[in-house]
């Protein structure tokens, strides 16, 4: 244990980070590590010119690491994105894009997929029945709604995105008569929660700190060619899997029989191995446990020990010096140490950060050089800790200042003692300490000045770091360093007069990602499978340098969070020749055949399923519509079995009944404008085209755009006033013919008549008499009285009456529209707003003449909207597609809420 | 150097994308939140196609470097240079110190580059921007003087310190203290070079006169260099070891002792424990009393109990008279072997075996189980384990031997490292291994009664 007999200079600066006036040290560059000062006598500088290797590297055999594992058989769902939590809004006003929570999008995506969660309880607590002020001109009738049968008509499920959805009257009156009120109860609870669990999120998806130190761990074997490979495995990481493997001479690891596991009751997030006096030991950490694990030399794990961390575990880390001793830190600040001798005892407790306050409640504590010494570690410093002596006292060993040049917003993410415990190893003092910007190897006999600092400018957060033995005599050690998102970076640490140093430029070695390649080309959607999956972060990282007799090889080991082990193999080139850069490699055929083979068994994994898809309509009714009749067949079979479990109706439902035609050639249709164009323009004969087409479709083309506006006036107006409309009769399009009206291909066909109960108890001959009268029609009110009010008609006298009197306003369509009161209620109901309906009451209301039925008129008309389906609601939508679609446009589906 | 005003508002605009990366609430930054952002494609002004090769460039080359693909970093650093031309006047401004530091460096590892190259991109660095020149001065020299060129380094330097620009900052007299101290550094070469060949000349002859008298010459000019930094909390150890040894030679011993003093005393230095050492050494040299050594190494015991010399501080303390220097002594030979990297310390060991038996001789066996009662549970299994026995008899049966013998006293006849090594036969080692078991039968403190 020498130290370093002079050491390189170096400002000391008290204070807080980012400190302007410090010289920026950092501004160093990685070169300057290699410098050294002659010393003393001059001629020892002038003939020995220090050595450095200057172009130590390690070749990688494949351009990417590559699947050593089948990939497991439960689907992986990579998670939230920055989409998902982020106001995607313009502000056209900033320089920068700014962040900024989308709090709103996500309140509303609650309020529409969970209704029920987000309004039952309240109308429940409202009891049966409740009032609202309303307009003292209203009756009881219109302010008190009865909550028990609102939900009674909700039946647990939203309309929401579905034109066909059902939607009660009750409903939209409750949302108008309740929503400022409950809108902003609702708003107001949700809000604050909501924000703070986004928060949460968001901050999670900047740096997860749950994996830190790493999930993967190499267990040494009998020969140093064998060992185990430890590691979380399945959609919950909760399986604890022990993969023997063997390192052949080139490098390639082989798996060897199938992996054991142990079934584990919470997801694992550190598993820290150590050889201590010959024993294994495996120490992991979940969210709130830790166990060890003594691993005999067969490779047979035997438990030892679990304990429980009630406020969470952060971090766990084993005793290089002896076997079985660990350390646990929790999120509430105490640190314990677990002997086998005095059981768990706790050594530290600080709920503050060591340096400056931080709300990050993460904790890491590791050992040093004396076995009754920790480090302990927060976002902001590491300190150092005598467990022997009295408690809460200890030395700075790393302080987030001044002292180390730390940039403003710097953290401690990361931090290892580097010794081995073994009295030969040289880095038996030595801490590393990452942050997001930089690496810094402290010495724990000289703390708070860094031994050495270097940039790693890695882009994502350095959570994982493993300080390898040298690959051969005299080598320096190869210091592994892993960021979340799969970067990999290789240092070089030799040392030099007891001084650490960096030997040569740090490298990066391929991600993943890099991986890419070696996969065959797919179908987008499971290309971007593979892609997603290639990118899971990194949570595992392990490295194993087997006895080699010529070049010295390197074996890493890498974990994705999807639960995957890759393996790469890196061959030291030491010192090449000035003129060799780095060669670039290339995927040989078992490459490619290996990742081809794991890709087959990742697709052959379903897919993970949505978390939660709003129900688009109601279909419970709608079930038993079907139910009701007697149907056939294996196309409305697989129908109802989709609708029963609310999927999509997919083409297997419906059985081999469309491949028993031959599939349709691309043909062209009539209309194919596009490829006629793109035609024309690969003979050069473009303008030609295009000629040929203005002169053609000039006419054609400007009708439909008149009529388009044309309808759209109208509508406008018939929302408005009645009478005006009569002027237009004769401009809507003919309805097309029922008969010929294309059928939705789920309908039955027996469902058709009741689409068109006005025509029913009308003889079959005579309702086409009817239609073609009513279509050449001067209208007259006692005319369409007769013609639609059937005597079979099964609403009462006084609904149809009504229905009459709105026919007045919507005289548009005279044959067909007869329905219109259900049409433009019920069904575009869902589009249409309160609005129309109102103005439609008030037509009633003047047109009626007589006022008992005042009353009772909007009632009337409304009912036999409750009584259809929304499949009748289908057509009739079809049949009017003037009067809907426009209001569809101009409102929103609101419920009003 | 056109661009003064621009550098002296860059404080302002660093600030301002300080607060921008700074979003959630715990101060924290980070350097990939803008690869988040851009996912989201949220509004605000779009980068223009300027901005955006240049950074692309800038990721080329980082990557070339990361690669180790000089050729490739060189040839995209030509076209990176086009940044100095951005019209962004805060990216203009930092371009000047990225162009050096990958500049630099590829031009370090460039198997074709030289030095001449070198030189010719540091001199053309330094003048673009002022806020600059120091600190690749600074750097320049480093890299001259680690190829040993020290007359170019020394030039250089002599150019940097007599540079300035505006008021002077603390940073840049931080900054000018180190290439005056670097400067004396290499006027202490030439010195102790001068000495060198002075060592070898006849007191009598007459080139002896003038080759002293220039060193007495050097010898006042570094001291002005190096005394300035050296008041400057730091860790300045080759500065403080020259200057020492320069004042050491002209007999201003009382000089020298207040460097030193002043240097492992000040508290706003950090605990350097090179800076105890250097006066522990200073005063030994000196011939200082025991009493003082003694102070000096107890200060360096307290900071690095693990340290070499604590082998000459037992020694100092067991030679002295007073009886806690005594107990000290078994103290800090307790320390040294605390620690993963002294197991092995033979010396330790023997050091310890030795002592014990004096100490318990002299019936201090109190000392010993205060000792031994905050290791008693934990040094069994890091030293005297059944492995350790094994391997250490195989590696280093002189060390099984010393440590047994501790073992013994310490843990009694039931030691299992005791017990592996008593049971072994070994032709060289019989006398001492039963030598060694009548001495654990006498001592230990085990059952200090029998």
């Amino acid at each position: 244990m020498d130290f370093p007999g002079s050491l390189r200079p170096t400002v000391f600066m008290t204070g807080p980070l980012g400190l302007s006036d410090v010289p920026d040290m950092s501004f160093m560059c990685s070169w300057r590590d290699a410098l050294t000062l002659p010393e003393s006598l001059p001629q020892n500088s002038e003939n020995g010119v220090p050595h450095v290797a200057k172009g130590l590297l390690w070749e990688p055999e494949t351009p990417g690491p590559l699947p050593l594992l089948p990939p497991g058989p439960d689907p992986w769902h990579p998670g939230l994105t920055a989409q998902d939590l982020l106001f995607r809004g313009g502000h056209p006003f900033q320089k920068q894009p700014r962040v900024v929570l989308d709090v709103t999008e996500q309140l509303s995506r609650f309020l529409w997929d969970h209704g029920d969660i987000a309004f039952a309880p309240l109308g429940k607590l409202m009891l049966e029945n409740f009032k609202l002020e309303g307009g003292r001109s209203r009756s009881k009738k219109k302010t008190v709604v009865s909550v028990k049968r609102l939900l009674q008509d909700l039946d647990g499920h939203q309309p929401w995105g579905c034109p066909w959805a059902y939607l009660s009257y009750r409903q939209r009156r409750f949302s108008i008569l309740g929503g400022p009120i409950l809108g902003k109860s609702v708003a107001n609870l949700l809000g604050d929660l909501l924000h703070e669990e986004l928060v949460m999120r968001w901050e999670q998806l900047l740096l997860d700190d749950a994996f830190t130190g790493g999930a993967l761990a190499w267990v040494p074997g009998k020969t140093p060619r064998v060992g185990q490979l430890v590691y979380p495995a399945g959609s919950t990481l909760d399986k604890l899997y022990f993969q023997e493997v063997s390192l052949t001479p080139g490098g390639n690891p082989q798996v060897l029989r199938d992996p054991g596991h142990i079934q584990l009751r919470g997801p694992v997030r550190q598993v820290v191995t150590r050889t201590v006096q010959g024993e294994s030991l495996l120490a992991v950490r979940s969210d709130y446990h830790c166990a060890l694990w003594k691993v005999s030399r067969q490779g047979r794990p035997a438990p030892l020990q679990v304990l429980q961390v009630e406020k969470g575990a952060t971090g766990i880390s084993l005793s290089p010096h002896l076997p079985g001793e660990l350390a646990v830190c929790s999120r509430s600040g105490a640190i314990c140490l677990w002997t086998p001798q005095d059981g768990l005892r706790r050594v530290y407790k600080d709920p503050d950060t060591l340096v400056f306050r931080d709300p990050s409640p993460w904790r890491w504590a590791d050992f040093t050089a004396h076995p009754r010494v920790l480090t302990v570690g927060d976002r902001t410093g590491v300190k150092i800790v005598d467990t022997q002596g009295p408690p809460g006292c200890g030395l700075l060993l790393f302080r987030g200042g001044a002292e180390a040049s730390c940039q403003k917003g710097e953290r401690v993410l990361l931090t290892q003692y580097l010794g081995e415990g073994s009295p030969e190893s040289l880095h038996s003092t030595l801490h590393l300490i990452c942050t997001q910007f930089s690496l810094y190897l402290v010495d724990e006999r000289l703390p708070l000045v860094p031994m050495l600092k270097w940039n790693h400018g890695l882009p994502s957060a350095p959570l994982l770091a493993r300080l390898l033995p040298p690959p051969g005599p005299g080598c320096p050690r190869p210091l592994l360093l892993g960021g979340q998102d799969g970067q990999l970076q290789l240092l070089h640490i030799t040392e030099e007069a007891s001084t650490p140093r960096l030997a040569g430029p740090p490298q990066s070695l391929p991600s993943r990602n890099d991986s890419l390649s070696a996969f065959p080309v797919l179908e987008p959607k499971s290309q971007w499978r593979l892609q997603e999956r290639l990118k899971a972060p990194t949570i595992g990282l392990a490295a194993a340098i087997p006895p080699s007799t010529s070049t010295p090889i390197l074996s890493l080991f890498q974990l994705s969070a999807a639960g995957d082990v890759f393996h790469q193999c890196l061959r030291l080139q030491a010192d090449p020749g000035p003129d060799s850069c780095a060669p670039t490699v290339s995927w040989s055929p078992q490459a490619t055949a290996c990742c081809s083979q794991w890709l087959k068994a990742l697709l052959e994994v379903p897919p993970a399923p949505p978390v939660w898809a709003a129900p688009t309509f109601s279909h419970r009714r709608l079930l038993g519509c079907v139910e009701q009749r007697e149907v056939e067949g294996k196309v409305p079979e697989g129908l109802r079995a989709a609708m029963a479990e609310g999927r999509l109706l997919q083409q297997r439902d419906l059985g081999s009944l469309p491949t028993a035609e031959p599939p349709p050639a691309p043909e062209p249709g009539p209309d194919d404008e596009l490829s006629k164009r793109l035609e024309a323009a690969w003979e050069g004969q473009a303008a030609a085209w295009w000629e040929r087409r203005q002169g053609r479709s000039s006419g054609p083309r400007q009708q439909p755009k008149r009529h388009k506006r044309r309808t759209q006036l109208s509508s406008t107006f018939s929302s408005l006033s009645g009478r005006l409309e009569l002027s237009d009769a004769t401009s809507p399009p003919p309805s097309p013919d029922p008969e010929a009206r294309p059928r939705p291909p789920g309908t039955p066909p027996s469902q058709e008549l009741a689409q068109e109960h006005w025509a029913r108890g009308v003889p079959l001959e005579r309702q086409q008499t009817l239609r073609d009268y009513m279509a050449k029609l001067p209208l007259r009110e006692d005319a369409l009285e007769d013609a639609s009010a059937p005597p079979s008609q099964t609403s009462s006298i006084r609904a149809t009456r009504s229905r009459q009197r709105t026919l007045q306003d919507n005289t548009a369509k005279p044959p067909l529209q007869r329905d219109t009161p259900e049409g433009a209620s019920a069904p575009p109901s869902q589009t249409s707003s309160i609005w129309a309906t109102r103005s439609r009451q008030r037509t009633l209301q003047d047109n009626t003449a007589k006022p008992p039925l005042q009353r009772d008129t909007p009632e009337g008309a409304f009912v036999p909207s409750s009584q259809t389906s929304s499949i009748q609601a289908t057509p009739s939508r079809q049949q009017t597609p003037v009067l809907s679609g426009s209001q569809r446009i101009r409102k929103k589906p609101r419920m009003g809420f | 150097m056109s661009d003064f005003s621009e550098e002296l508002i860059k404080s302002t605009t660093e600030d301002d994308q300080g607060e921008r990366c700074e979003l959630s609430g715990t101060g924290m930054h980070f350097p990939w939140l803008q690869k988040h952002i851009e996912t989201v494609a949220t509004g605000g002004k779009k980068e223009k196609d300027f901005a955006q090769t240049t950074s692309a460039c800038l990721s080329f080359i980082q990557e070339a470097l990361l690669k180790h693909q000089w050729q490739q970093a060189a040839e995209y650093m030509h076209s990176y240079l086009q940044v100095l031309e951005d019209s962004d006047s805060c990216k203009r401004q930092a371009a000047p110190e990225i162009i050096w530091k990958l500049g630099s460096e590829i031009l370090y590892y460039h198997p074709k580059s030289n030095v001449e190259a070198f030189n010719a991109f540091a001199d053309r660095m330094k003048n673009i921007g002022v806020m600059n020149y120091l600190k690749i001065s600074l750097q320049h020299a480093l890299y001259l003087l680690h190829h040993g060129m020290l007359e170019d380094a020394n030039r250089n330097l002599s150019q940097a310190e007599t540079w300035r620009y505006g008021e002077k900052s603390s940073s840049q007299e931080v900054l000018i203290n180190l290439i005056q101290a670097y400067k004396g550094l290499l006027q202490y070469y030439a010195w102790s070079k001068k000495k060198m060949e002075l060592s070898q000349l006849d007191k009598d002859d007459y080139a002896y006169n003038t080759a002293s008298q220039n060193m007495l010459d050097h010898s006042w000019k570094t001291s002005v260099n190096l005394g300035a930094l050296i008041q400057i909390p730091g860790v300045w150890d080759p500065f403080v070891k020259s200057y020492v040894e320069m004042l050491e030679f002209y007999g201003d011993q009382d000089g020298a002792r207040e460097v030193l003093t002043n240097y492992a005393y000040d508290e706003k230095f950090p605990s350097n424990p090179n800076a105890h050492i250097y006066l522990y050494n200073f005063l030994k040299r000196e011939k200082a009393p025991r009493e003082k050594l003694i102070s000096v190494l107890k200060i360096l015991y307290q900071i690095v109990p693990s340290h070499k010399l604590m082998l000459e501080f037992h020694r100092l303390l067991r030679k002295s008279e007073k009886e806690e220097h005594h107990k000290l002594g078994l103290e800090v030979l307790f320390a040294v072997l605390d620690f993963a990297g002294c197991t092995k310390n033979i010396t330790a060991w023997k050091y310890l075996a030795k002592y014990l038996r004096q100490t318990l001789m002299g019936s201090h066996l109190a000392w010993v189980q205060e000792e031994w009662s905050s290791r008693k549970n934990w040094w069994p299994g890091f030293h005297f384990s059944y492995f350790w026995a094994k391997s250490d008899w195989k590696e280093d049966k002189a060390l099984a031997c010393e440590k047994a013998l501790v073992a013994g006293v310490l843990s009694g006849k039931g030691c299992r490292y005791f017990r592996y090594i008593s049971k072994q036969d070994h032709q060289v080692f019989r006398k001492k291994i039963k030598r060694m078991k009548k001495l654990v039968k006498k001592y230990s403190i085990i059952n200090p009664g029998l």
